[in-house]
């Protein structure tokens, strides 16, 4: 059904490409809209959480995020596939309309995110491939670590606008670039 | 203020919303003789100076219900548990 339709990013008319703000040598951080993107939100049956964990790390070429307890976010998947596969461990539901993806990476993305959230995202303690649910600028954000200095911010695409604000305007003093 | 979540780690209290007692207990029977009790089931609540279980949802993190045991004098939080897990503790007792 969904293939009828055009996805079209609710950042689209905002999120334009090009280097911004302080001027310096490198851009501090970079920042790319992940769109469109496969979404889906997955949570385990009663009883099942443990199956479900299993199932998800065995599954090769997808990409399971923690979100709450006994909760993911599968990415990378069409929603059909991801509820045969799991059928009878969880409920999914499609969230690849609902929310938006931010991808910022660069030596200055841990300046940028730390003024949002109290989450602490030293290497040290946040490792590669984790998720934390936060807020950031009075917004719900479900943040991953997805590489040494990179990072994907999801949130409710009705918020992603307010959000995209936010975060370029905290990016501002680095330097930023959009691609 | 502090709060330790058991799936999130230690989060600012800004991240929760706070959602009363956790002690009230919701009567068994819905016979029209036990009106009293869901009365106060409903409607009274203690106002204790220490001590005190509440339920807590972290509404701005993993959106779990937790029980918070805190001091209500002087913000000291003694422990947080799920309310899941203090409702099967609280089957068990
Ligand atoms: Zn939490």
């Amino acid at each position: 059904m969904s293939d009828q339709f055009t996805r079209i990013s609710p950042l689209a008319d905002i999120a334009f490409q090009g280097r911004f703000g302080a001027d310096h040598a490198a851009p501090g951080v970079t920042l790319s809209v992940q769109h469109p993107a496969a979404i889906v939100a997955v949570i385990a049956r009663k009883g099942k959480a443990k199956a479900l964990a299993e199932a998800l790390q065995n599954w090769r070429g997808v990409r399971a995020q923690w979100a709450g307890a006994e909760q993911y976010f599968v990415l990378d998947k069409p929603f059909d596939e991801v509820r045969k596969k799991l059928d009878g461990l969880a409920s999914c539901s499609d969230q690849s309309h609902g929310r938006a993806i931010i991808r910022i990476e660069g030596p200055k993305v841990r300046h940028v995110l730390c003024k949002g959230t109290p989450v602490d995202l030293h290497e040290s303690e946040f490792e590669i491939d984790r998720s934390a649910l936060t807020q950031m600028a009075h917004v719900g954000v479900h943040l991953t670590r997805i590489g040494r200095d990179a990072f994907e911010l999801s949130v409710f695409r009705g918020f992603s606008e307010s959000f995209w604000e936010w975060l370029t305007e905290q990016s501002e003093e680095f330097g930023y670039q959009v691609i | 203020m502090r709060i330790n979540c058991p799936h999130c780690g230690t989060r600012p209290v800004e991240e929760f919303t706070f959602n009363g007692d956790a002690s009230v207990q919701r009567p068994a029977s819905n016979d029209p003789k036990t009106m009293d009790q869901w009365f106060d089931y409903v409607y009274l609540r203690d106002n204790p100076k220490g001590r005190f279980d509440e339920y807590v949802h972290h509404s701005s993190g993993c959106r779990a219900w937790l029980v918070v045991t805190r001091d209500t004098q002087t913000h000291e939080v003694f422990g947080v548990v799920t309310a899941r897990d203090h409702a099967k503790k609280r089957v068990k007792a």
